[in-house]
């Protein structure tokens, strides 16, 4: 930018921290092209003083060196096409962490002008996306979450196309007569009233239902999704905003149980079985037809076990007390036993378990089934193992059900995505020995063919990514429905296990983030967690070097590849968090006000006392998600922090480019600091793998250093939460204490 | 414990055990609070938790021949900690009411006993008729002008030529009953050594009252029950000294309030007074800590409150009341005595026996 003004806030202490004297002439120094001092910027005139400027045309950038980037949002908000905003937080970073009038205070306050300076020097006005953008949601999945997502989308004004594989919409819920209780005292069965949700959904005018439909390809991104679905009617394309898959989950296969009995007799059924003879209202023996007298209930009928499901469905216990509750409705006098490993009841389940606990005829023992055979009278005997009753107890039944669980109707993109490429590297790999690993590696994941679901036309794979136990992705601690597909929205039980309740709750969710995708699209924006962002990615080509780097990284699958590999980007999928442009090793990648050169000036811009001053300099690159709010809170609350530290606040740890790190170490700073999310499998980073792929390319940055003759120990990784913003100061001291050990950066002064 | 094969709950006794206050049972989800908290049961035998599944289950058979049940003094620090309100201290007294009645010899008698809270009518309406008609018969039921001494109202003779027959009934009544549940027990575990051996310690934790004491609850139930034991058995010891003031001594009746028979008797109805005041002032305000209160249960206490009263205002009252009230309040003490006596293998009363049983029962059982 050409014209920068530097407007400095002397208000909530900044004023007294530090002597503002020479800040003109350093501002100017730096190439600002006017300079503000004002004692209450975020008050109605001092936000006016920065307006009249940008309006005027005197400056078409603005520093605010105030608070932290994160506060005063509202105040400090204009209009991002015609000028640049950069925020240099001297409250939280100076005023409320450091003591006030000292050398090394105001040292730190101008290092921080300076680079914020040098950054807003480099930015240059995002150019607006200017795209058509399709209003209409499509919904793949026509259960309890899918219903409740037209629902939703319909209401807001949204066309909808709904895709249901089988002939009939309700899922799983069709054939089930009752509901769990929804509301207090939730001490009995409700209706189901899935019949009302279809017929609601059916009379819609604004939603299209199609049935025995599948989606056999989808290309595009957000606002622009190319749709192809095969029905008996034929195929059709058409064009979607935004996808909500809510393919549900399919009951655990019971032939697999033989070891509960099922096939021993026909009067081992699932609870799948039951729900259909309630809903028919015959609970009868398969065997003879007769009415039974003893039911018994064997709870992770295959779950929370690892030679079947490893994981607890989470609704197999509530259904069997809802079973339990409609057999004494229909056959009073009838006898349920259930025996349980646990009994699980989510949320006010806890309540109707009591209930139906109380009821005669009820009877919940802990134990777990060692074998189930033929009894006396052709009926089961079900023998105990760890029960409280003793090692040998066994109960009678004339009909045993097993609860089962629990699968994803998912599939595994990264899994067909291998094995697409293994198939072709056993055809055109390079050797023998190439081609043999990929046939063999084709061989292995071939189970995976024909699993699509979604078949997108993307570079990563056909289908949302799977976490554990093949769920589909979801960014299930901050944002459930997210997933790394931006405008794709997983819902109900293809997220995670869920009862029904919940599987609707999720509909909802997911389509209301649908909706969200759609009108962020129509202004261009990105969607969270830099929702508003209009900036986008320049991908300079003509110094692509095909590494494919960018397209594998890209945590959002925002990058699609031609024959030649060349990165094809896609705005819309693309969530602005500069994983592309930390992995570019030919720095090709930049946004508008996020660049490699910019935020390496801020690096160069720091001041590096000489070696004699004992004054070491540490630079520490802070994720705006979580550690940056972190440092903020530390700030709030006045701890104080070592003052030869530099943050700079980057949008991911995967945003974070070697170049920086060795431009920190060129210009003689004496050790980098990386504070990113948690990662793994509980992570918290915002965009999924920022920090998992920063720790990957620590091994580069090692590299980097022992080129440059420099101790590893010079740059750290570490993890932050934004809740332990108390591990701040110690965090420095203790890298402090490394960097004193190691010695000063011999570069110092090259 | 012997391994339980080929348990097959019983829903009649389940229906039973809810129908007579241990629905609660069902709530039950075996967390073992109640054992761990329990002061009461051995290491190597907790409870109530075992015993609230086999309520939960129906499982009868193994509860009747299961010692713990009259292990349990139902302090009920179970039952106020229960995280469910399962109220184990209850579930147990009700499994001790209905065992009770099961052992009961004749069947019929624990059953109407059993029932109290709609036969309590002719359970004491029966003793009153018979004195009264006894009393017509022998005595013509004429009022003196002033009482002496009761003699004057029912002869000596006739009090112990009523209750001597009926105390030997009862015993008769109870020690079948005594030992059936004995071997019951039996069927538990492998004793070892001499009952009698055992039962003295027996016999000095209950006199002391030491185990009770050790329970969370109260110490006012501890003491209460302390107080009604020793009223129960200075009154009894008081009665054998009488017959023998009477007959061998041939002392002038009334005693003199300062003969130590007389100073033993008076001490027996002060110790009756004040359990029998706690005891009631518990069931009235206890909670959770006194647990439910059952038609068993209550039909038991009324009766010896009722002895009580009668008892102490048949001795005062010689002083203060006209002669012909004094004589319809005697008649009503003898009328609650006997029933007393009649329904004593029936009632609550017959924990006397069975947790005297039990507790010899675990005591020769336990390892060496």
């Amino acid at each position: 930018m050409e014209n920068v003004g530097l407007f400095l806030c002397t208000g909530c202490e900044i004023g007294a921290a530090i002597k503002t004297d020479g800040l003109e002439s350093l501002a100017r120094e730096c190439g600002a092209k006017s300079f503000v001092m004002h004692p209450f910027l975020c008050s109605e005139e001092g936000v006016a003083t920065i307006r009249k400027a940008v309006d005027d045309g005197s400056v078409d950038s603005v520093l605010i060196a105030a608070c932290s980037p994160r506060a005063k949002t509202a105040e400090f908000r204009f209009d991002p096409l015609k000028v640049s905003v950069e925020r240099t937080g001297l409250r939280e970073q100076v005023a409320w962490s450091h003591p006030h009038g000292e050398e090394d205070t105001q040292m730190l306050a101008e290092d921080l002008l300076r680079m914020g300076l040098v950054r807003i020097k480099k930015n240059i006005l995002p150019k607006p996306l200017d795209e058509t953008i399709e209003k209409t949601v499509l919904i793949v999945g026509g259960g309890m979450a899918g219903l409740s997502a037209a629902k939703a989308v319909a209401g807001m004004g949204h066309p909808v196309v709904l895709v249901e594989s089988s002939a009939r919409l309700g899922g799983s819920m069709a054939g089930v007569k009752d509901a769990a209780p929804e509301r207090p005292p939730y001490g009995e069965l409700h209706k189901n009233t899935i019949g009302e949700l279809i017929s609601a959904v059916q009379g819609d005018p604004s939603v299209r239902v199609l049935l025995q439909a599948r989606t056999v390809h989808i290309a595009g991104q957000p606002g622009q999704f190319t749709v192809d679905v095969e029905s008996p009617s034929g195929k059709e394309t058409f064009q979607a905003g935004a996808i909500v898959q809510a393919t549900g989950a399919s009951p655990y296969d019971a032939t697999k149980l033989g070891d509960l009995g099922y096939g021993l007799t026909p009067d081992v059924v699932t609870s799948v079985d039951l729900d259909r003879m309630i809903a028919k209202g015959e609970i009868r023996r398969p065997s003879d037809g007769k009415p039974p007298r003893r039911i018994l209930f064997v709870q992770c009928a295959g779950s929370r076990d690892p030679a079947h499901l490893p994981y607890c469905s989470s609704e197999c216990c509530v259904t069997t007390l809802r079973q339990v509750a409609a057999v004494h409705r229909d056959l009073p006098g009838m006898e349920c036993a259930v025996v349980y490993r646990d009994m699980r009841t989510p949320g006010q389940m806890e309540h109707f378990y009591q209930a139906v606990q109380e009821q005669p005829g009820s009877m919940f023992t802990r134990g777990e089934v060692a074998k189930v055979e033929k009894g006396p009278e052709g009926n089961l005997v079900v023998r105990l193992k760890d029960s409280l009753l003793g090692p040998d107890a066994a109960l009678q039944a004339d009909l045993v059900v097993l609860a089962v669980g629990m699968i994803p109707n998912s599939a595994d993109s990264e899994a067909i995505r291998a094995l697409r490429d293994a198939r072709v590297g056993a055809e055109k790999g390079d050797s023998d020995v190439q081609r043999a690993h990929a046939a063999k590696v084709a061989e292995e994941l071939a189970f995976h063919e024909g699993t699509e679901i979604l078949n997108l036309e993307y570079r990563q794979g056909p289908d949302l990514p799977v976490l554990r136990y093949k769920f589909s992705d979801s960014h299930y601690i901050c944002f459930p429905y997210e997933t790394r597909r931006t405008g794709i929205y997983a819902a109900g039980t293809v997220r995670a296990p869920m009862d029904a309740a919940q599987a609707a709750e999720d509909g909802w969710g997911a389509g209301l983030k649908a909706v969200q995708c759609i009108s962020a699209a129509t202004r261009g924006e990105a969607v969270h967690p830099r929702a508003g962002d209009i900036s986008v990615a320049d991908f300079s080509l003509q110094r692509c070097t095909q590494c494919k780097r960018c397209t594998e990284e890209c945590p959002f699958g925002a990058i699609n590849e031609d024959v030649k590999y060349t990165p094809q980007y896609n705005p819309m999928r693309c969530r602005r968090c500069g994983t592309c442009l930390g992995c570019c090793p030919e720095r090709i990648i930049n946004f508008p006000e996020y660049s490699i050169d910019a935020i390496g000036s801020m690096v160069k811009a720091i001041e590096v006392p000489d070696e004699v001053d004992e004054k070491p300099r540490v630079v520490a690159f802070l994720c705006e998600n979580d550690a940056l709010p972190a440092l903020d809170e530390a700030a709030a609350r006045r701890l104080s922090w070592n003052p030869w530290v530099r943050v700079i606040p980057v949008r991911c740890l995967g945003a974070v480019h070697v170049v920086w790190i060795a431009d920190a170490m060129a210009r003689g700073i004496d050790g980098v600091l990386l504070i990113g999310c948690r990662k793994g499998d509980d992570y918290q980073c915002h965009y999924m793998t920022g920090s998992e792929l920063a720790n990957k390319r620590m091994e580069n940055i090692q590299e980097t250093l022992t080129r440059l003759k420099l101790e590893s120990n010079r740059v750290r990784i570490l993890e932050i939460s934004r809740n332990e913003f108390d591990r701040i100061p110690q965090i420095f001291a203790d890298f402090e204490k490394t960097i004193e050990e190691t010695g000063p950066n011999p570069m110092k002064g090259f | 414990m012997a391994p339980l094969a080929d348990v097959f709950p019983s829903a009649e006794f389940r229906d039973e055990l809810a129908s007579r206050g241990g629905v609660t049972a069902a709530r039950c989800y075996q967390c073992a609070t109640c054992s761990s908290v329990c002061q009461l049961a051995p290491d190597d035998g907790p409870f109530p938790r075992r015993q609230m599944l086999k309520a939960q289950w129906g499982l009868g058979d193994q509860l009747v021949s299961d010692p713990a049940v009259w292990l349990c003094h139902q302090c009920n620090d179970c039952t106020v900690r229960c995280p469910r309100d399962a109220k184990p201290g209850d579930v147990m007294q009700t499994v001790r009411s209905l065992m009770v009645e099961k052992l009961a010899a004749p069947a019929f008698m624990g059953r109407l006993v059993a029932k109290a809270g709609s036969t309590w009518p002719l359970l004491l309406g029966v003793p009153f008729l018979f004195w009264v008609l006894v009393l017509y018969a022998v005595t013509g039921l004429q009022i003196p002008a002033e009482i002496k001494e009761y003699n004057d109202v029912v002869p000596h003779w006739l009090i112990y030529a009523v209750f001597f027959p009926v105390a030997g009934l009862v015993t008769l009544a109870i020690f079948p009953s005594g030992l059936r549940f004995w071997n019951l027990l039996g069927s538990n575990g492998k004793r070892s050594g001499s009952f009698v051996v055992h039962l003295v310690p027996v016999l000095i934790e209950i006199s002391t009252h030491k185990r009770f004491g050790s329970c969370d609850a109260a110490a006012s139930r501890r003491w209460g029950h302390f107080a009604l034991l020793w009223g129960f058995v200075g009154a009894a010891v008081t009665s054998g000294l009488l017959l023998l003031a009477i007959y061998v001594l041939k002392s002038e009746m009334p005693l003199p309030l300062l003969h130590p028979f007389k100073v033993l008797g008076n001490l027996s109805a002060v110790l009756l007074v004040v359990g029998g005041a706690i005891v009631l002032y518990n069931r009235l305000v206890g909670g959770d800590r006194t647990g439910a209160s059952t038609a068993f249960d209550n039909f038991f206490l009324f009766v010896v409150i009722l002895l009580i009263a009668t008892g102490v205002l048949t001795e005062v009252g010689r002083f203060l009341f006209l002669p012909a009230l004094n004589v319809w309040i005697y008649i009503l003490h003898l009328t609650v005595v006997l029933c007393l006596f009649a329904t004593f293998p029936y009632s609550k009363f017959a924990h006397m026996v069975y947790r005297t049983l039990a507790m010899v029962h675990e005591r020769m059982t336990r390892p060496v």
